[in-house]
Parts: C-alpha cells; structure tokens; sequence
C-alpha cells in the first residue's frame, strides 16, 4: 500500500529540506545549477522531483514527493498532483508577497484540496516574522471556509516540526473522510 | 585574504557568447540532419538558450531539463556512472538530448521518425563535443 | 469581570475575580467576556511570581519576559487589567508572540475536567480554523481530535467517545480552543457519529495516523 504525498510551494520555501528531514531512505533529488540568479539568490534548484519515503511497515509506504517550485515546471505538477493523497504546502514568509503565493497554489490544486487535503508549513517566519500567522488564516477562513487546513510555522530542517505538519495533515484528511464537512 | 565567489554578470541563458555557440552547435546538428523538426540547447535548469526553427512552444526546454535530472539521477542510483544521453522513441519520432560535456547545458533535439537513430545520435554528440571545446576556449 | 463595570472609555481597570474564578480560570473568562466585545482590549495578566504577560487582541499578539515552558500549572493568582486598545497602534512591540499556544494553555488549565462556565450543554463546536501551536508540546491525540473539529461539530463527550479518548481531556481541549476564540458554536447539528470513523474512514486504532503513530512511538 502507498500513501502519495505531494510538497509543493515557490522555490526556496524548503520542500527538498522538509522531505531530507522526513524520508528514512536518502532523498533522490533532481537538483539542477540555479543558472538564473538574479530571480533567485539559491544555488541549485529542483527541475523534476524529490522523492523520499517512510516506510510505515513492510507493506506500506508514505511517498514524499516534492516538485519544483518554478511554474515553467507545472507539468511536473499534474503529472504527480494525480496520484497524490495529500499536498503540505510551504510558503516561505520572505516570498515577496507569501499570502498571494498561498493562494495562487491552493487555486492551482484545488481538486487535490478538495478530494484530499493540504496541510500549510509557513517557513522562514524567524527571518521576516511578518506576515503574522493569522494573516493567512484569515484569507483562507474567508475565501476558502469550506477547507479546514492545518496552518503551521515550521522549519523544515526541523524532524520534528515537519513529523506535525505531516501528522496534522493526514489526522484532517482522515477526519474529512469519516465526517466530511457538517455545517448548522 | 578572502576569496569572494562572484555572482556570472548575467545568466547563463542570455549570455551572448554562449548563445552564439549554441546557435553554432544547433547548425551543425541541422546541417548533418535534415530531418530535425526541432532542436534547443538549454540552461540544465530548464531556460532556451536557443532553439532551431524558431518555435512558440518554449515547454520543451523545461521538460528537457527534468528528463536530463530523472535520467541522471537514476543512472546514479543505479551506479551506472554518469548518464550518456537519454532517447525517448515514440510513434511520430523521437527525442535524443544529451548533456554539453562539463556545462550546465543539454542539447535535446526532435527528430522525424524516419531519421536512423544512430545517425542523429553521432549527430547530437558531434555538436555537443564542439559546442563543448567552444567553450572551453573562452 | 463584568462587560458592564460601567468603566469610562480610557480608563484601565483591575479586577478581582471571585474564588470560583482564582488562577488561570478568571483570566480564562475575562478574556472570553473581552473576545465578545466590538472594541479592542489590552489584558494584562499579572501571574504570581510569573511577572506580566500583555495580550493585544487587536493584534493576534503577546508579550510576556518567560517562556511558555514556564507557564505555571497552578498559579496562587492572576490578576486581570484591562484597557481599551487602539485599532491602530499596538499596546506591544509588534510583531509579539502568536496568542494561539498563550489562550490554548490557559484554557486546557483553567477550569480542571470540567467544561468552562459558558459553554452551553448541548451545543456542538466545531473549528473556525486550525490552531497554530507549535510553541506547544502538544499530543496527536490532541491533533486527532483537533481534526474531528475541523470536519464535523461535536460536544466535547461525543469527540471523547469518537477519538477514544477520557472525556475530560476532550473537555479540556473544547475550553482550550475556546479561549482561543476559534471555536464556532450550535444547538442544531446533528449529534457526532463515534462510528464514523469505523465505516470507510480511519478509526483511531488502525489507519494510518495511528499506524504513523505506532511506528514512531507517539
């Protein structure tokens, strides 16, 4: 049995970091020179996919899949978005404008989000601390109220932190599934 | 003293030198194989450095660049050593890219169905080896 | 605290809470009764031997010199004060610490096994969003039932019965998310089915949560 969750999110976020900490088998990554410096200050970047993997017990494995975060890469997109159960999406909070970043993601898997979940890792909020966490809740608690998703500060080097973001995402997909969405 | 490495002046992919080679090396490859329908030297990160006959669809230089990541990272799971060149053979033709020996730059090319596989295939490699030795000139 | 101290506007105010409200669980039900107004608030708490923690509401921001580690159990007191806020200028040097773990820990703490005053019997919760409580060593047990809130509305017995959990840590969590103030409320959803998560879903014994659980040892 496998399990496919997908990392997603703009490039420099942490998606080849967070899937290092999580995977118990070397990462196998697709790093490329990052020959475009100018837009993005990071010496290599994912031009297919990461992928790791925990295994759960002998027959059954979560697979890790990160993709690239430039959107010249969004076939890699829907080529994995298919076969994914869940998305946890990182945004890092010195993009230049995270929340939006956020939101053109949530617009881009929205099937993904509708039919599985996603679980939201705000990164690097120790380097820039604003926007504040409520910031994006609040955008998602307006323009999305139909989607419960997890919202975490995290730092994807971190084992722990990203061992929540994941639990925190497969507890909501779980509970989605047993009770859907009962509104009064 | 501190050695400072220094950001290249301008990308790689707008680089008028390299650009002039790859042009070189595209004419090389259409000049042996005339039944090249399309062919592109791209950034191994996904950017057209430039591409023969001129063409609207600019995915192929990104999906170029995760085939050349994919291939390269399975042949070294596999320890097969480094990755010579990938060929995608489908029913309408086929696609033969390959790394510019020691560059962050791959060659990648579409060819017609009926053009023989090792031809274009010493085709790709002759210009690749050029385009290489070009370079390394500079 | 009364909403109806009759206070002017500017002025700070300091209240003693009645015995019944010593501790955590006044400061719990002042910043409940301050969560229902229209105009910001600056609380003050002053925790016995703990200093002062400033809560901003306006801001989603506190500021307080100690670590939530620290976060006494039972404090002999805590001393509410309170004063209008300002919409546009922060009480605290922005941007504080997130209030999510501060309101979360004092409502798990403020009222023992049982379910804070002015939650209603009967009515059901359910999540507004997800609370953000990293700065919290919380449990998955607490991330699960966190989840059935997210996707259904419960009592706080009927989340205890779905998530195989004692009711009173299920208590606990409902106040803590309520003085967190993310909590939406009901008296007509139908009652939680515990059986759901058997038929089709995850029950809590053997899907993967609990198969991820095991493995790691949580």
């Amino acid at each position: 049995m496998e399990h496919i969750i997908l990392f997603a999110g703009p490039m420099g976020a942490g998606k080849t970091t967070a899937i290092r900490s999580l995977s118990e088998t070397p990462v196998i990554s697709t790093e490329a020179a990052n020959t475009d410096l100018a837009t993005a200050d990071k010496a290599t970047t994912t031009v297919a996919m990461d992928y790791g993997e925990i295994g759960v017990t002998d027959e059954e494995k979560v697979r890790l899949y990160g993709i690239p975060g430039q959107r010249r890469f969004d076939f890699m997109w829907r080529i994995l978005r298919d076969r994914a159960e869940g998305m946890v999406l990182l945004v890092h909070n010195d993009h230049p404008d995270p929340v939006n970043a956020m939101r053109e993601y949530l617009i881009e898997f929205a099937d993904l989000c509708q039919r599985g979940g996603v679980a939201i890792g705000i990164t690097r909020m120790d380097v820039r601390p604003g926007p504040i966490l409520t910031d994006y809740t609040d955008v998602l608690e307006r323009e999305r109220p139909d989607l419960m998703v997890p919202v975490l500060p995290v730092d994807p080097r971190d084992r722990g932190n990203m061992e929540m973001l994941l639990m925190s995402l497969i507890a909501n997909i779980e509970m989605r599934g047993s009770y859907g969405r009962v509104f009064a | 003293m501190t050695v400072m490495a220094t950001r290249p002046a301008v990308a790689l992919h707008k680089d008028p030198f390299v650009q002039d080679l790859a042009t070189t090396a595209l004419h090389d490859l259409t000049d042996r194989c005339p039944r090249v329908r399309y062919a592109t030297v791209l950034t191994e990160d996904g950017f057209e450095v430039d591409g023969v006959p001129a063409y609207e669809d600019d995915r192929l230089s990104s999906m170029s660049s995760s085939m050349q990541a994919l291939s390269e990272a399975v042949a070294r799971e596999l320890a097969l050593g480094p990755a010579r060149c990938l060929i995608v053979a489908a029913d309408a033709g086929h696609i033969i890219q390959l790394r510019i020996p020691g560059q962050q730059l791959v060659l990648a090319a579409v060819f017609e169905l009926d053009e023989p596989l090792a031809e274009a295939l010493g085709s790709c490699r002759f210009a690749a080896e050029r385009f290489a030795a070009a370079l390394a000139s500079r | 605290m009364s909403p109806d101290s009759g206070a002017a506007v500017g002025t700070r105010v300091t209240v003693d809470a009645p015995p019944e409200l010593a501790g955590w669980a006044g400061a719990a039900t002042a910043i409940h009764a301050i969560q229902q107004m229209p105009m910001p608030v600056t609380l003050r708490l002053h925790v016995d031997g703990h200093g002062v923690i400033t809560i901003d509401l306006a801001f989603n921001a506190y500021e307080w010199s100690r670590s939530l580690s620290d976060f006494s159990l039972t404090p002999d007191s805590v001393r509410v004060e309170t004063e209008p806020g300002n919409p546009d200028t922060p009480s605290i040097d922005l941007p504080g610490r997130p209030l999510d773990p501060l309101l979360y820990a004092i409502g798990w703490r403020a009222f023992g096994d049982e379910p804070a005053p002015w939650l209603v019997d009967g009515h059901r919760y359910r999540l507004r969003r997800w609370p953000s409580l990293s700065e919290l060593a919380i449990g998955l047990d607490e991330v699960r039932m966190i989840a059935m809130l997210g996707n259904a509305f419960a009592t706080a017995d009927e989340l205890a019965a779905a998530a195989q959990i004692p009711p009173s840590d299920a208590r606990r969590l409902v106040n803590a998310l309520s003085v967190a103030g993310i909590l939406r409320r009901t008296a007509t959803a139908p009652a939680l089915d515990a059986e759901a998560g058997s038929r089709g879903g995850a029950p809590a014994s053997t899907g993967l949560f609990a198969r991820l659980r095991k493995k790691w040892g949580r």
